[in-house]
């Protein structure tokens, strides 16, 4: 695969994103907080009666279009910040990305993006691929 | 307070072991929308909960180490996560991990918070799979608003 500085990734979408998804990730996190699986809990704090997505559940969504673009096994690092991170259930949710340098050794330096409604700042992530077959 | 957060830097779990099964990573995956994974690798959001629940230690004991003042008060600085190699189902790791940094009395805006690094190791045997550090921002005080919880 030939990549070019300034490459745009193929976004990857969730077109809504699942409460009930985000009851099964609670369990397997063994995460206790109701605002990712109650929606009274949610609207009890004034934010409206949808429950709120796990942080890995946002990042995995980044992880997924650029291992659908660049193949599995390709992460070698992200370093992931949360400006923003309130994703809430039957939010539709779009990572994006874009190549930002390549060097001599293959390694592909990235920033990834999540977008709702157009706009970014939820989760974002600098990251870097290797396209080298990795052991599996 | 702030004696008690700042003897936390060095901090170790007990550590222990972890191993990935099948129906464990495919609900996983089937949570980010993504087919399963090949061979038997797993999907790499894992790296979140494989090494804090593997070192022994959980979500709820990392806020109570903290103090924090409740599940709505913590929000996330970064999580920096290494490969070194995938991780695959039903091959035991071993876990390591502890508190490597606390910073204190931080603001921003209206807000004040600790934060607080914890680092993890995960190897397979005689090599390092992978490592990741977990950075959390405990809140103090001030109304949390929209600040996402722990994870």
């Amino acid at each position: 695969m030939k990549v070019n500085v300034g490459d745009v990734i193929p976004s990857w979408t969730m077109t809504s994103v699942s409460i009930e998804k985000m009851k099964t990730m609670a369990a397997i996190l063994r995460d206790p907080n109701p605002v990712h699986w109650n929606r009274k809990t949610v609207a009890a704090m004034g934010m409206g009666e949808r429950t709120i997505n796990q942080g890995p559940l946002g990042i995995s969504y980044m992880v997924n279009m650029l291992q659908a673009w660049a193949g599995e096994n390709c992460i070698q690092h992200m370093h992931v910040t949360f400006p923003n991170p309130l994703i809430l259930d039957e939010d539709e949710i779009i990572a994006r990305g874009q190549v930002k340098a390549v060097d001599e050794d293959g390694l592909i330096y990235c920033e990834t993006w999540l977008e709702r409604n157009g706009e970014r700042g939820l989760i974002e992530a600098e990251v870097t691929l290797n396209l080298h077959d990795k052991q599996v | 307070m702030s004696d008690s957060l700042t003897s936390l830097i060095g901090h170790q779990f007990p550590g222990g072991d972890y191993l990935i099964e099948h129906w464990e990573n495919f609900l996983l995956t089937d949570c980010t929308g993504a087919d399963l994974m090949a061979n038997g690798v797993v999907h790499p959001i894992a790296l979140f909960h494989v090494p804090i629940i593997g070192a022994q230690t959980s979500i709820a004991e990392m806020f109570a180490l903290g103090q924090a003042e409740s599940d709505f008060s913590i929000s996330i600085e970064s999580y920096d996560w290494h490969f070194h190699s995938p991780l695959k189902e039903n091959v035991r790791y071993s876990v390591t991990g502890g508190i490597i940094d606390v910073q204190l009395d931080l603001d921003e805006g209206d807000r004040r918070y600790d934060l607080i690094t914890f680092r993890f190791e995960i190897a397979g045997e005689n090599h390092p799979v992978a490592t990741t550090e977990v950075a959390w921002h405990y809140n103090r005080g001030a109304t949390i608003g929209v600040h996402q919880s722990e994870s």
